[in-house]
Parts: C-alpha cells; structure tokens; sequence
C-alpha cells in the first residue's frame, strides 16, 4: 500500500521572546493510503503540530513532507485542493445553519451547487444532523457543533481527512456515529489521519496508530502489534483472596476497587489466571488495551521496550 | 483551481460573511449606522434654525457614507482575528483549495455587502433632503466608498497580522474611528481649523474622499490647502495600494 503521507526527520521548534519549545523532534512516519491513522499522545506531545504541517498550514523547521506524491513544502496548492481538516478546538461559523455551514464550505472549496447540495444531504443523514439542518449553529450543543464539522469534511471531495480530535465533546452515540462516517470515508478509499486522547476510538477506527510523545515518534503500528510491544501486554484482574505479596511476582501490580490488576507476559499470565481459578478467586484475564499500552510508556518513566528515550524537549 | 472556481470560492465567502449574517443577525447591522445616525441626529438639532442648515445636513450625509463604510471596513479586523484565532476557520480554509487572495477578497467584499443596507439609509435620507443627484456626483460618491472601503480593508488585514485576541480590535476600532473619520474634516470645513492644525488632516485618506465630495455636493472644501481632484484621487489610490502592500508583505497564509 502507497504512502498518503510520508515524512522524514520532521523537526518544528517554536521560538517566543528568547524561549525555545520543540515539538517535534524527527519524526519519521508513513500514513497509508486509503487508511484510518490514529495518532496518540499526551497534551503537548506534538499530534496537533504535526497535523498542522502535514497538511501545509505550517512550515517546519527541518524534515522533508510529501502528501499525496506532492512535495507538501514546495508545492502546497497540489496539496491543499486535494486534503480537509477540521483543526483542534475549531469551531463552526454561529450565524449559519447547519445545511449552510456544510453547503457553503463545499462551495467555498469550489464544488459545483448540486452535487453540494447532494453531498450535504447525504452527510446530514449519515450523521442524523437533517432534523437540526434549519437550525443555526449557535442553537446547538456544543457536541452538536462538533458533529456539524465533522460533516463538513466528510462531504468534502478530498482524498485526505485530517481530524483533529474529532469526537472531542460528544456523547458515546454520538461518537459511535462519527465514527461510523469515519469508516465509511474510508471504505471510499480516502485516507484519515487521526487525533484523539480517546484510546478506545484510536483503537477501534485505526488500521495503524502512531503513538507521540515529547515530539517522538514512540511506538507505531497496528494495535495489535503496538501491544506486542510492550514488555506487559495482558491485564489479569484479580478479585478477592489473594494478596499483592502473591501477585507481584507475576508482573507489575496495580490495586483496583476490590482487588489487583496486573500487567503480565502472556506466561505470567496464563499461569496467574489458573492459580487464581485454583484458588477460587474470580479472575478475567484479557489482552492489554491501548489505554494500558499508554500509561505503561508514558505515564510513568520509559523504560525498557521503548523505541527512543523522550530525550525532546517541551 | 480555475478562475471559475476562484470566483466561485471568493462569492461563497462574500456571500457567507455578509448575506448571510443580514438574514439571522439583523439586529447587528444598525451597529454600522449606529454612529452616522447619531451624528446626523446632533448636527440636525443644533443646527435647526440655522441659515446654513441645509448644508449641515448634507455635511452629515457625506459624513454619514463615509463613516458607515469605514465602519464595516475596520470591522473587518474583528472578523479576521475572530475568525483566525478563536473560530480556527481560517486554518480550515488554508487547508483547502481556497488561496489567500481569494479569502482576502471574499471577506473584504463581504464587508461592502454588510455595509449596503446602511448606505441605503443614507440614500434614502440624501434623496429626500436634496433630490436626485447628478451623475458626476453619483459617480464621485461611488469611486470614494469604493476606494475607501479598499482602504480601510487593507487596514484591517495589515492590523489583523498583529492581534492574537480578539479583544484587541475592540481597542484599535474606536481609535481608527476617531482618527480616520471623526477628527479629519469630512464632518465639517477644514477651514474652521487653526492654521497649524490644517496640514494635519493630510495624513488620513478619508480627507481625500471628503475632499471629493464636499466638492461634488458645493461644500465647503479644505480652504487654503484646497486640491485639484486628480490629487484627491491619487492619493486615495496610494493609500489603499500602499496599505494592501503592507498587508501582503505582513500577512502569513502558511506559519511559520
């Protein structure tokens, strides 16, 4: 499968009144095309700015970028007819409806009026937005006007979505139907790369997922193969009458509301989960979710497993 | 993009930033009335009874044009900064296929169609006081707005490039108002002036357009300073192409 987006020892430090801020640090990375790419990290870890240059908003300080076969850097307008975003904490246009708000962005993009027409009445649909169509934007929730921009480039004609945290606001049915637009986008072939500090939907919509942090690229892969890589990757949940002393020697030991959770080898695990079935404990053990990927690289010290130290500077 | 499609994108945004906010903003638009309404008001009361009442309340007018147009085109830096730093749609728009000169226009054309139903005010009260006027003057009125709304756009983008909050512009609006429409003579005769403070009003453009108008209406003009239309003209389109110069040198589609 091409690369949608390819970029080599992408660099971006920030400089204000004498203070430096890197944000990313060479970061080496292939978005395939027509695929869901989630990218992950902490607040501050550099998604956003990456987002930001890949899809020419920005000019980095050194690193190479090419969408779509395009030089991003040197050829931005090759780029920019064929690519969408919704930024971060982006909000919609107030004083328009929600049909209008989708409408006129098509046609700001230079879409001819009935085939506008036509996409904004599917997008509406697909996102249940046509019983609120007439309404204007300021009349909505706030998770309402996040959908509302979620439509408007999802019925845009361009082969590339950029998403920057998305479902930021909405409720889980919400969410479940951005997502299912999302998937849809993406059966169309288009490419979308992803932002979210939702761990569950990085994990459900994305074919591969690039987890940043201090302007790294830390781990990248399928979820599947991003769990592997963890020196854990099984959760064993331990309730009742075995003790932490007993439990630690398996992996690393967590108390939970009425018991322990413990990140394991897959060995360690199966072992734990029978001596607890023995021991008449209630026991469930399960692959560790990307949530638990998360915390075991980045919410504590990195240790081993890790692809680079975090060396970057914030 | 084609050019069909450049005029394509540049209506869409004229029409979204000043047809639209008419239909479900009304209220906002007496904002841009607001000010020449109220001076028409004063100088209509205190100049009851005067023999020269008649040419205060076409002073007014004139000024009443000039400031309503001034007021949407400085409010453009509202829209600018609003739009870029609180709504991020400018962000949405660079990664489009939209360029920038298309933005610019579409939003400073948006800005003349806001200012329409104010002006149309102010035709309506020229046409009831003093009757139709003649063509030259028509045409004057028309190319002085033109250029002034120019003027006062490329004002807004070059000070739009330096505000990161929109409350900024609330600061700066009122300023500009005061400097550009209130103190230079388009009020009033800058015969009234001290003779030191007459060469002053030569540093705001809206004197020009003053200037043009007094004259195609019989005002009084600049007195002493008076100038050859040619000038007034030449001046306004240095103004407004040096600000637009200014703006693109400032201005940054891409971050850097």
């Amino acid at each position: 499968m091409s690369a949608a987006i390819r970029t080599r020892g992408l660099e971006k430090v920030y400089r204000s009144q004498g203070h430096e801020t890197r944000a990313l640090a060479g970061v080496d990375l292939e978005v395939p095309s027509g695929a869901i790419y989630g990218l992950i990290g902490r607040n501050g870890a550099g998604k956003t700015t990456f987002i930001r240059i890949t899809s020419t908003q920005l000019l980095p300080t050194a690193g190479e970028v090419t969408v779509l076969d395009h030089d991003a850097l040197r050829d931005p307008r090759s780029v920019r007819s064929r690519i969408a975003v919704i930024p971060q904490e982006s909000r919609p246009l107030y004083f328009l409806s929600v049909d209008e708000l989708v409408y006129l962005y098509l046609k700001l993009r230079g879409m001819p009026s009935e085939e506008a027409h036509a996409r904004t009445d599917r997008v509406l649909q697909e996102l249940d937005l046509t019983s609120r169509r007439k309404l204007l934007v300021s009349r909505l929730s706030g998770g309402m006007r996040r959908r509302a921009m979620v439509a408007m480039v999802l019925a845009s004609d361009a082969e590339v979505l950029y998403l920057d945290e998305p479902t930021t606001g909405l409720d889980p049915i919400a969410r479940r139907e951005v997502w299912a637009a999302i998937q849809r986008a993406s059966r169309e072939k288009r490419t979308v790369l992803l932002t979210t500090h939702y761990l569950d939907e990085a994990e459900a919509l994305s074919a591969r997922l690039a987890l940043i942090e201090n302007g790294r690229r830390l781990l990248e892969g399928s979820p599947a193969e991003i769990r592997s890589r963890i020196p854990r990757p099984f959760r064993v949940t331990v309730r009742g009458v075995l003790g932490r002393a007993e439990l630690e020697p398996y992996g690393e030991v967590t108390t939970i509301e009425g018991g322990f959770l413990v990140f394991a080898r897959e060995a360690d695990a199966r072992e734990l989960t029978l001596m607890a079935l023995q021991r008449g404990a209630p026991v469930a053990m399960a692959p560790a979710s990307l949530e638990d990927v998360f915390l075991q690289m980045v919410g504590r010290p990195l240790d081993e497993g890790s692809e680079s130290s975090g060396e970057a500077s914030e | 993009m084609t050019e069909r499609h450049r005029l394509r994108s540049l209506w869409t945004l004229a029409f979204m930033n000043g047809v639209v906010p008419m239909r479900t903003q009304p209220l906002y638009l007496l904002s841009t009335i607001a000010s020449p309404l109220s001076f028409l008001f004063v100088i209509s009361v205190l100049s009851q009874g005067s023999p020269n009442h008649g040419a205060y309340i076409l002073y007014a007018i004139v000024g009443g044009f000039v400031l309503t147009i001034m007021s949407v085109g400085t409010g453009l830096q509202t829209d600018l900064t609003h739009y870029k730093q609180d709504l991020k749609f400018q962000e949405l728009v660079v990664a489009s296929p939209v360029e920038a000169p298309t933005y610019i226009a579409g939003l400073a054309l948006s800005e003349f169609i806001y200012a329409m139903p104010g002006l149309g005010v102010f035709v309506i009260l020229w046409l009831l006081n003093f009757g139709v006027p003649n063509v030259e003057s028509t045409l004057t009125l028309l190319g002085c707005l033109t250029l002034v709304w120019a003027f006062a756009s490329a004002l807004s983008f070059t000070l739009a490039t330096y505000f990161a909050d929109v409350r900024e512009t609330f600061v700066f609006s009122p300023l500009i108002s005061l400097g550009l429409t209130v103190l230079p003579p388009i009020y009033y005769s800058a015969r009234i002036l001290p003779s030191w403070a007459q060469p002053l009003v030569f540093l705001s453009p809206t004197t020009y357009a003053a200037d043009l108008l007094h004259r195609a209406f019989g005002l009084d003009q600049l007195g002493p300073y008076l100038l050859p239309a040619w000038a007034d003209w030449l001046a306004l389109l240095a103004f407004a192409g040096a600000l637009f110069a200014l703006a693109a040198a400032k201005a940054q589609w891409r971050e850097t």
